[in-house]
């Protein structure tokens, strides 16, 4: 019988210590400690329980839609039309409860998110459309139904139990708040610790590779998708309930900021890596920096531009680190 | 021929990548006018050590001169005024650009600033017919073969007046009669006075081509002999630091079908192939590169949904699989010809082993702990340090890589194990066990169908050979018979292409 195995390999494992192997992998935490640092010495009350409050319940539609585009990153895709299923869904929420009742209007609002995730799903899985263009295209068409259905004005409802999923409290924790939680801990457990997350990774990081292990490769891109409409629907539900009025004409932001979160998280553009804490670390960033420019008192235009240099630094530093790690 | 100038010197070159110390103190000389070869297994050094001939790579300590000018590390426009051309691995063509303005590309002949046209054309010829090479000047890169796009990186060297030209692995991805073509190439070169130093696994080629061989083992060198020095024995011992046994092929074969193929269409114009395996025997497919062997396990393997054929597995007539999925569920399964296609390189060996399947204990819940445990306890039966299994796989050489991917299918316990080229670019050490544990999967009573640019492997692990030619069967030769040797088995191969061409 042949030789007993001999661990033939002559490559060493890569230091852990590597200061760039840690940089790359925590260095968006130790930002958000410190943007917690400056925010708790720049002004008192930062960490009061009711500024925490509004911070998170302020951020809960993009955090709820962040969790979802992490899967979408991470299978090598990508979803521009989650504002428009935003806008739309909060407008048939409020439009269907006027005439139909809050039940109906709740679940039209999850069934037209549901359709717009698989109509992108199809596109992208089905007809191979680059996921760009295709969440480019829908989210046009998604927004031009959301004004035909409104006919461009905003629905008002005046029921107030139509305001609970956005304004009730849960032994004193605003509901959207809980709702952010519950799907930061169910994302992140799925794509961490069920097959379905593992098989995500593997089409994200090499889709050769998993329709070779007998993956359903397309199923599974197109269920991504199908996430991130399920979210964005909830996520208009909830920002329609909070203000009590539906419109087509909100949510222009939403993508990108989804999209900003998931990515200063470090999750990577180019699929296969990533995770859902890093986003929760991503939206806290976005948040905190939000808050501290409220409280400021700077001027809107200003936190613009740093949500921008943040998102491109983040992704530039990103692709330093790895650059550095893998010469 | 010791009496020849020094072309390339290279004087106590040491250089880390990280933790990583990849070349050690090496001092080498490269004669003029020689082919010098660098052999040793993967992550001894080799490359690293023609990156830094090539100025590629810059080193830590140590220097390199060539013809006794210092070379600075990373300076692209340093090395080709000391005349050095580099030939990697992966081929650096334009796909949009023409053969020719490829083999100008960065020094394009030019009058007053403008294009040249003529001249190059002229030169392009020139070169071609020197090295009596046929390559249609205006023809796309993307439509030339892997050999005809190497041909042309190195008329690159040779228009841009290269004195030393450096390959890595030139013939790994060429089938038999492109490396004869390319080894007349290089002696042809050799014998215009150029130096020429490569890196190849092939110890066949090492031997056949070379003047000077210099084995490089865990990033020092070990050994520099002229090649009347060496035996392919005495390089193997060098390398690996202890003899290494190929197991003798025990067949295992019995009489039971596994598969039963009739018919197989992959290409529309071809013979349908037909063929039947049996459980406990290695078939080897053979044939030139373009021969129908990777189409046809491909298309076995449910990846050429057009094709079409009759399959029996166990007895059991089924339909012909259209998507790896139906295939996986007929107990068939495809060790992919490249391994970066079959491995996701971002995750470990445990992740890859496990994705497309359910867990051990549970259909949709991971346990890291159970799986890390079955992935580990197979580990050794194909030479894989369990110690590796959490290492992502891109980081593992290309024999670990193997390793990890044959342990992966063969844990799906497949009746029909497809392997294609499984022993492509690694190491003679990890060959070894690659090619042991194909003989001990089939002991286990599996069909395995294998393929390899290299029959000398083919025929040292299976119990008969089916030659490919031009998409069908033209012949098959049993183990113990007259024409199981490599000669016959080539020109069966050969004979066969020339007789359908006429």
């Amino acid at each position: 019988m042949s030789a007993p195995p001999k661990g033939t390999g002559t490559e060493t494992p890569r230091a852990k210590t590597d200061v760039a192997t840690l940089l790359l992998r925590y260095g968006m935490v130790l930002v958000l400690l410190a943007l917690i640092v400056a925010a708790v010495l720049l002004y008192n009350g930062f960490l009061a329980p009711a500024n925490i409050r509004d911070i998170l319940a302020q951020n809960a539609p993009v955090g709820i839609i962040a969790v979802a585009m992490t899967f979408v990153l991470i299978g090598a895709g990508f979803d521009l039309s989650v504002g428009a299923t935003f806008a739309l869904a909060g407008t048939v929420f409020a439009g269907v409860t006027l005439n139909y009742g809050l039940a109906a209007g709740a679940v039209a609002a999850l069934v037209a998110g549901l359709l717009a995730g698989l109509v992108n799903g199809f596109l992208v899985a089905g007809l191979n459309v680059n996921p760009f263009v295709a969440t480019l295209g829908s989210a046009s068409v998604i927004s031009g139904l959301a004004f035909i259905y409104s006919k461009s004005s905003p629905f008002i409802v005046e029921d107030i139990r139509f305001q609970y999923l956005g304004t009730a409290t849960l032994a004193g924790v605003p509901v959207p708040i809980l709702i952010l939680i519950g799907t930061f801990i169910v994302g992140s457990f799925v794509l961490a610790r069920t097959t379905y997350g593992r098989n995500l990774f593997a089409v994200g990081g090499n889709r050769e590779a998993a329709r070779l292990s007998g993956i359903p490769v397309r199923g599974l891109t197109a269920s991504t998708y199908v996430l991130t409409g399920l979210c964005a629907a909830l996520a208009g539900m909830i920002s329609a309930s909070r203000l009590g009025v539906g419109q087509a004409d909100v949510g222009a932001s939403v993508a990108l900021d989804a999209i900003a979160v998931v990515v200063i998280g470090g999750t990577s553009l180019l699929g296969g890596e990533g995770a859902v804490w890093r986003s929760a670390v991503g939206l806290l960033i976005l948040a905190t920096l939000t808050n501290v420019f409220f409280a400021l008192n700077v001027n809107q235009n200003w936190q613009l531009i740093a949500k921008g240099l943040i998102v491109v630094g983040a992704v530039a530093l990103d692709a330093h680190l790895r650059k550095r790690e893998s010469t | 021929m010791s009496l020849a100038p020094i072309a390339v010197r290279c004087e106590g070159v040491d250089k880390s990548f990280g933790a990583t110390h990849a070349v050690k103190h090496v001092s080498l000389d490269v004669r003029e006018g020689s082919i010098h070869a660098l052999v040793g297994e993967n992550g001894a050094g080799k490359s690293t050590v023609l990156g830094v001939i090539s100025g590629r790579v810059a080193p830590d300590t140590g220097s390199v001169s060539v013809f006794g000018e210092q070379i600075r590390g990373g300076h692209p426009t340093d090395l080709r005024n000391a005349g050095i051309a580099t030939i990697y691995q992966e081929l650096t063509m334009v796909p949009a650009l023409t053969a020719e303005e490829n083999v100008f590309l960065g020094h394009l002949p030019a009058r007053r600033g403008l294009l040249d046209v003529r001249a190059r054309r002229r030169r392009f010829l020139e070169i071609c017919e020197d090295f009596g090479l046929s390559i249609q000047p205006e023809v796309p890169a993307r439509e030339l073969s892997v050999s005809q796009q190497q041909m042309v990186e190195i008329m690159r060297g040779v228009a841009a007046q290269a004195r030393v030209l450096l390959l890595d692995e030139p013939s790994a991805a060429l089938a038999e009669r492109e490396r004869e073509t390319l080894h007349e190439l290089l002696f042809t070169l050799q014998r215009r006075g150029s130096t020429i130093v490569f890196v190849s696994h092939n110890l066949d080629e090492v031997m056949g081509l070379a003047d000077r061989i210099t084995v490089m083992r865990d990033g020092a060198l070990v050994a520099d002999a002229d090649t009347n020095d060496w035996t392919k024995k005495s390089l193997i011992n060098r390398m690996v630091g202890h003899d290494v046994d190929f197991d003798e092929r025990q067949s295992t074969r019995t009489n039971d079908l596994v598969a039963k193929i009739t018919d197989v269409t992959v290409r529309p114009n071809a013979h349908p192939i037909s063929m039947d395996i049996r459980r406990g025997e290695i078939v080897g497919l053979w044939g030139l590169v373009g021969s129908g062997r990777t189409s046809f396990l491909k298309s076995l393997a449910g990846l050429m949904p057009s094709s079409a054929g009759s399959l029996e597995i166990d007895g059991q007539r089924a339909a012909w699989p259209g998507n790896p999925r139906d295939s996986q569920a007929l107990g068939i399964a495809l060790l992919p010809e490249d391994r970066r296609r079959g491995l996701v390189m971002q995750m470990d060996s445990v992740d890859n082993h496990w994705i497309g399947r359910h867990g051990p204990y549970s259909p949709s819940r991971i346990n890291r702990g159970h799986e890390e445990g079955v992935v580990k306890e197979a580990a050794p039966r194909f030479g894989f340090a369990p110690s590796r299994v959490r290492t992502p796989v891109g980081q593992l050489s290309g024999g670990n890589q193997q390793k990890a991917l044959l342990s992966k299918w063969a844990a799906r316990k497949p009746k029909l194990f497809l392997v294609d080229e499984p022993t492509r670019g690694i190491d003679v050490g990890a060959k070894a066990e690659v090619l042991n544990s194909l003989g001990r999967l089939a002991a286990d009573g599996a069909g395995v169908v294998v393929t390899s640019s290299e029959l000398e492997e083919v025929l040292g692990v299976c119990d008969r050979v089916l030659v490919f030619s031009r998409g069908s069967v033209v012949g098959e030769v049993p183990r113990g018979g007259a024409e199981f040797s490599v000669e016959s088995i080539l020109q069966l191969g050969f004979r066969a292409g020339e007789e359908d061409a006429l």
